[in-house]
């Protein structure tokens, strides 16, 4: 069989792997977070710790899961039967509640590949439900430290390494249930990978693996080669660290060369007292997703790809933490930032193709506490989508998770049923998308009502500094957080922890996408539509088109 | 009058089929096609009835019908304009709608798009009320705004209305108001209401399918008044209306629920299927359908198709799934399917680092592959059997079709050889091999992602394709034994004539298995099941015709997915142990583990309720005896099991009858298909006519 053939069927064995492994992760898993709205990712890695192969899941997770792996197996010595447990982001993690299990592959005795798979839990401990503290200054106020750990030995559940995680959850059961679903995961790509071996035998699938490395570096050379040779600087910043008032900035030089480019973030702020640190792997996961967006996505993601990239940080920077900082806004919200910098400088390289900013956050919301109904404990998560960002020829979609995510919400008449939470509003925020000649998408107004007395947890960003526009686009709405009591309205950092009372109301309102283009060229008719739809008032368009004249 | 035919009308987006049935021989006794007429469909339909005898239609017992109009119409296609159609929700979510599930449905794509919006938000009506999540009036509705909003609605001119209330599942008291008052003030017009249409909760699903109903009640329910008004004037025989769930149902029902009908077509290939494991005595297969575009896998155990109730129309496929977040989810039961644009037009072609590649694009029937003379340049999959001399050189269709080997090598020559260096023979190799395992995926897609074990199957293939990749696929997933009917060309079409009414109802119920008692689970089955008989018999069912089956959806208390777990044969004494017993089963069966000591939640209860039609007996065909057969030609091809080019025996199927037997490799031409049998297969036809290939 010609090399690319056996290439082309052996790359869609390994996609459908992990695909497959996704799909029963998800099927088996016992959170809403993994079961409803399906944030976990799964990846196949050669013996070396080079990925070559993933499922189309979560940019955060996928981006960082090789530096994790490469780590691991560097550090751990693997046997058939083994599955070795892990979240700590100073071994390429993320946050702490992403834990990540992987199991080596072997066929005939010899040691061929890695399945990892990485799912967000929504409590691993820590001073808050949920693990993710506004307000954290170490990473051990965000929950347990697992290192690399064998919770499966030679195929022998170890029950002692399983207690101990669950011992330190606020939810020990809905933990054993994702955890067993990342095991049958793994174990869904075992099988599957043993049928290509059979199939193909070692020598041939390793040759393919390398064909296909090559395949993807040399597809990624050539569309980089078609960007103009340029050096563009860029920056931006987030609102505050959690715990000061200072904005911390992210900076970037995007260096392309003939057919490599490098992003340099060392002008990139200090690491910070509080939880907007990036270990080096969400930078690396950031860089990644903006690379294959910019050039072609049809491109196989693995490590070829990533070949003609080079990320450059500074070692104590906020996208290169070191331990003990926190680090679990680092992937939300940072992240979501890293990217927003580095599309920044793209949109003076290939103007057209490079949306607006769009919301820029995440907005992660926690609620936990004691269920009055049941008597046990019980936490919340959930991420809310805002506005994407205007893009040449189409305006933004409105109320939308965007780059780093894409999990889904959850339903209403699922929380309501399962926390003691009522959700009062769940609409599009009129007016928050950025005018421009494409207007960038609306954010979300979500409003709950808490029926029991608990903790609240936000994490967020860009309520002080707006998710841009270009080329003449108008920034977006910034976001808006705020505690309704007893009649008053008090506004909520974007990053916070607070306890709330029985009859509160909790206001989350979403950053807008920023426009694109000259609101004054945009078509009278689209105008018109969103007045009709209260999109928009006519009043505030006609004070903002006003006001530019 | 004796009923001796039945008549199956599929509409396709090129053909119109139709296909005579003689139940009394058990066979198909005509099929036309006639160009489908896109714009009023139901032209084609009355054209291809027209042109049949008039011996056959006093002797029709009924005409099924399956239509593509829906999906069309919700794919924005020119001539269907969707009505102008309003929704009535709770105060604070009409934009659940729009938000759906927060998703881009593309990561990496920039200028991703949601799918057009079908009911803008100035159409979208909020209402103050609030149910809680079990039922409970929070706050009552507040009629006087229900009124102001129904003279708007009547004052705007819309055809149609969707209802959908927060928790409505639980309890319909709102919707039930706001339904009432909309009927008395307005005549006449569509109201799709969710607690009839998707008692079930998940608001966004439920909004979804109800507003998708909703737009489409105009559109289908006129075509299918005019069609009936037309037909009436040629044939007096009942038409029935196939439905996406394998079933049939009148055409009043499905003017009220066409969210129903949305995959009728290729639900009968299917349906096909399983009257021939019903006939052959087989429980479990899978069904492979492989025609000039797309491949299409389904599973059948136990004798029943494998239903699915997650689904988006008009959604994008990707390798066999549907893309989450890029289409319009509708929550109904459809035959689960997995399909893959991978057909005899898909194209071979190399991209920019020499991969070679297949689909998604296709040749079509116009030009076609490069071999039919057409004007086609692209090398497609035909043209690589071609060139492998896996189909006839010089013509197919019985001869009706004349193929050009030289434009078929020229093709590879000028857009693969070219380009990459591959000559034609290896890049023919090379493309069905990436078509065969494009294929596999969506074959595991219905088996070992749903927990089945693919060697415990048949395997049932069909369409014009299907049967030249049989056996390579087999082999590849690991099934044993394959069957190739009589006519596979035709096939799909019988399953439109095979069918039973059929009809699922639901009632959501969300509470842990101690939280119910039996007899509350037996009532509610009861009043499910009555409401089902009564439907059935106002189909013009008979009472003895009737089969009831129980189900519940359960999950354990927290998971967000649920198992459909048979909820018969239960006891007061047996329930609470029956339940858990079946749903830790089935969840074992599925993931691989269950969690014995964990609360199981029973989230919906499910009735389905078949009305059962006469299936007539496929005909043994008489045993002849073979002291030797002549092969009509003896030709090189290439086999993918030995991966080398054989001189093979080329037999003509038209000459081979029961009793026949051989081993691979060997061809078979036939009028509608070619059929390549691998090394390793023995070939037997069995008492039908059918051919049987059992691995070696």
């Amino acid at each position: 069989m010609s090399q690319y053939i056996r290439m082309e069927i052996i790359k869609g064995a390994l996609e459908y792997t992990a695909e497959e492994m996704g799909i029963a992760l998800r099927n088996a898993a016992y959170s809403a977070n993994i079961k409803e709205r399906m944030d976990h990712s799964c990846a196949i890695f050669d013996k070396y710790g080079r990925l070559i192969a993933q499922a189309e899941h979560i940019p955060v997770h996928l981006g960082a899961m090789p530096l994790a792996v490469r780590k691991v197996i560097k550090e751990i010595d693997f046997n058939e039967g083994d599955y070795v447990i892990f979240n700590d982001p100073y071994y390429g993690g993320t946050h702490l509640p992403d834990i990540t299990l992987i199991t080596p592959f072997f066929y005939q005795g010899e040691l061929i590949c890695y399945l990892a798979n990485r799912a967000h839990h929504s409590d691993v401990g820590g001073k808050i439900p949920g693990s993710m503290p506004g307000d954290a200054t170490e990473i051990f106020e965000e929950g347990l430290i697992i290192p690399p750990v064998k919770l499966i030995k030679n195929g022998e559940l170890d029950r002692d390494v399983l207690r101990l995680l669950m011992a330190n959850s606020r939810t020990p059961k809905i933990r054993r249930g994702d955890i067993m679903a990342q095991i049958a995961s793994n174990n869904i790509g075992l099988r599957r990978l043993k049928a290509i071996l059979d199939k193909f035998g070692k020598e041939n699938f390793h040759e393919s693996v390398e064909d296909l490395l090559d395949y993807s570096e040399n597809r990624m050379r050539k569309m980089i080669q078609r960007f103009p040779k340029k050096t563009i600087y860029a920056e931006d910043y987030l609102d505050d660290s959690g715990v000061s008032d200072e904005p911390v900035k992210i900076a970037v030089e995007i260096i392309i060369r003939n057919d490599e480019i490098v992003f340099d973030f060392s002008k990139s702020d200090r690491e910070v007292d509080g939880p907007v640190n990036a270990p080096y792997a969400v930078t690396l996961s950031a860089s990644y997703f903006v690379l294959r967006s910019v050039t072609d996505p049809t491109i196989p993601a693995n490590e070829g790809a990533y070949r003609p990239l080079k990320v450059i940080t500074r070692r104590g920077t906020v996208v290169d933490a070191t331990f003990p900082h926190a680090v679990s806004g680092g992937n939300v919200e940072t992240s979501q930032r890293i990217v927003d910098v580095l599309l920044k400088g793209f949109s003076e390289i290939i103007p057209n193709r490079v949306p607006a900013a769009c919301q820029g956050t995440m907005n992660n919301i926690v609620i936990g506490g004691t269920d009055p109904k049941t008597g046990n404990q019980f936490t919340f998560y959930e991420t809310i989508g805002g506005g994407f960002g205007g893009r040449y020829g189409l305006d933004g979609i409105d109320g939308v998770h965007s780059n780093m995510t894409n999990t889904m919400n959850t339903p209403v008449e699922e929380i309501e049923k399962r926390f003691p939470i009522m959700i009062i509003k769940y609409e599009l925020r009129k007016n928050s998308g950025g005018l421009g000649e494409w207007r960038g998408g609306l954010g979300i107004e979500r409003v709950y009502k808490i029926l029991t007395k608990g903790k609240l947890s936000v994490l967020g960003d860009r309520q002080k500094f707006a998710p841009w526009g270009l080329r003449g686009g108008l920034a977006g709405a910034k976001g808006e957080y705020i505690l309704v009591r007893n009649g008053k309205e008090i506004k909520l950092r974007s990053k916070e922890t607070i306890t709330v009372m029985e009859g509160d109301l909790i206001i989350i309102r979403t950053p807008g996408g920023g426009g694109f283009g000259d609101p004054r060229n945009r078509d009278k008719s689209r105008i018109i539509e969103d007045i009709k739809d209260e999109k928009y008032d006519k009043e505030y368009i006609e004070r903002s088109l006003g006001a530019l004249d | 009058m004796p009923h001796n035919y039945r008549v199956g009308i599929d509409i396709g987006g090129t053909f119109t089929d139709l296909v005579i049935f003689n139940t009394k021989e058990g066979r198909i006794s005509l099929v036309k096609k006639v160009l489908t007429t896109p714009t009023n469909p139901s032209r084609s339909v009355i054209k291809a009835i027209s042109e049949i005898s008039n011996k056959v239609l006093e002797e029709l017992e009924f005409i099924i019908h399956a239509t593509t109009i829906a999906t069309n119409a919700l794919l924005g296609q020119l001539g269907l304009e969707l009505p102008k159609t309003a929704l009535i929700t709770t105060k604070g979510f009409r934009d659940v709608i729009e938000i759906g599930r927060q998703r881009r449905p593309e990561l990496y794509n920039f200028f991703v798009q949601r799918p057009s919006i079908l009911i803008p938000r100035r159409y979208r009506f909020e209402i103050d009320e609030r149910l809680r999540f079990d039922g409970e009036v929070i706050k009552p509705l507040n009629r006087d705004e229900l009124l102001r909003i129904i003279e708007e609605i009547a004052k705007e001119g819309f055809e149609s209305v969707a209802i959908s209330l927060l928790h409505s599942y639980a309890n319909p008291v709102h919707e039930k108001i706001i339904e009432e008052e909309l009927r008395k003030a307005i005549k006449d017009i569509f109201i799709s209401a969710s607690y009839r249409v998707n008692p079930e909760h998940r608001e966004f699903e439920r909004t979804s399918t109800t507003v998708v109903n909703a737009v489409l009640m105009p559109i289908v329910s006129r075509y299918l008044r005019n069609l009936v008004s037309n037909l009436r004037k040629l044939v007096r025989a009942e038409i029935y209306i196939m439905q996406s769930n394998g079933g049939i149902e009148s055409v009043s029902r499905a003017s009220e629920l066409p969210v129903s009908i949305i995959e009728s077509g290729p639900a009968s290939g299917v349906m096909a299927t399983k009257y021939i494991l019903d006939n052959l005595g087989f429980k479990n297969a899978m069904s492979f359908d492989m025609g000039g575009t797309t491949a299409k896998a389904g599973t059948i155990i136990n004798g029943s198709p494998l239903i699915t109730t997650e689904y988006e129309v008009g959604g994008k496929v990707h390798v066999g799934r549907v893309v989450k977040g890029s289409g319009y989810p509708v929550r109904f039961p459809f035959i689960d399917l997995a399909e893959i644009s991978a057909g005899g037009g898909s194209i071979i072609w190399v991209d920019e680092s020499g991969a070679l590649k297949v689909g998604p694009i296709s040749a079509g029937a116009d030009p076609g592959p490069a071999c039919y003379g057409k004007g086609g340049v692209s090398p497609t999959i035909t043209d690589a059997h071609l060139i492998l001399g896996r189909l006839n050189g010089s013509y197919l269709l019985g001869g009706d079709l004349r193929v050009y080997f030289n434009l078929a090598e020229e093709a590879f020559k000028e857009k693969i050889t070219k380009i990459n260096g591959l000559d034609p023979v290896e890049a023919a190799i090379g493309g069905l091999k990436i078509a065969n395992s494009l294929m596999s995926k969506i074959m595991r897609i219905v088996t070992v992602e749903r927990g089945i074990d693919p060697k415990d199957l048949v395997l049932v293939a069909f369409g014009g394709a299907g049967p030249m990749h049989a056996c390579s696929l087999a082999r590849e997933i690991g099934i044993r034994k394959i069957i190739i009917p009589e006519s596979p060309g035709l096939f799909s079409a019988i399953g439109l004539l095979v069918v039973d009414f059929k009809h699922t109802l639901i009632r959501s119920i969300r509470k842990t298995l101690d939280e119910v008692s039996f007899d509350e689970l037996n009532n509610i089955f009861t009043e499910l099941e009555n409401r089902g008989v009564k439907l059935l018999i106002s189909e013009g069912v008979n009472k003895g015709d009737i089969i009831i089956k129980r189900y519940f959806d359960t999950r354990y208390l927290g998971q967000g997915y649920e198992l459909i777990i048979s909820g018969d044969g239960l006891t007061h004494g047996n329930y609470l142990d029956e339940i858990r017993e079946r749903f830790h089963s089935a969840h074992r069966n599925r993931y691989g583990y269950a969690l014995i000591d964990e609360p199981i939640e029973i989230v919906n209860a499910r009735v389905d309720v078949l009305g059962m039609i006469s299936k007539p007996k496929l005909t043994r065909l008489r045993k002849r005896e073979y002291a030797s057969i002549e092969p009509i030609e003896h030709r090189e091809a290439y086999f993918e099991s030995t991966d080398e080019f054989q001189l093979v025996p080329i037999y003509s199927r038209d000459k081979l009858w029961p009793g026949f037997k051989a081993d691979g490799p060997l061809i078979i031409e036939q009028y509608d298909s070619t059929i390549i049998v691998e090394d390793g297969w023995g070939l037997e036809i069995d008492d039908y006519g059918n051919i049987i290939l059992t691995s070696v």
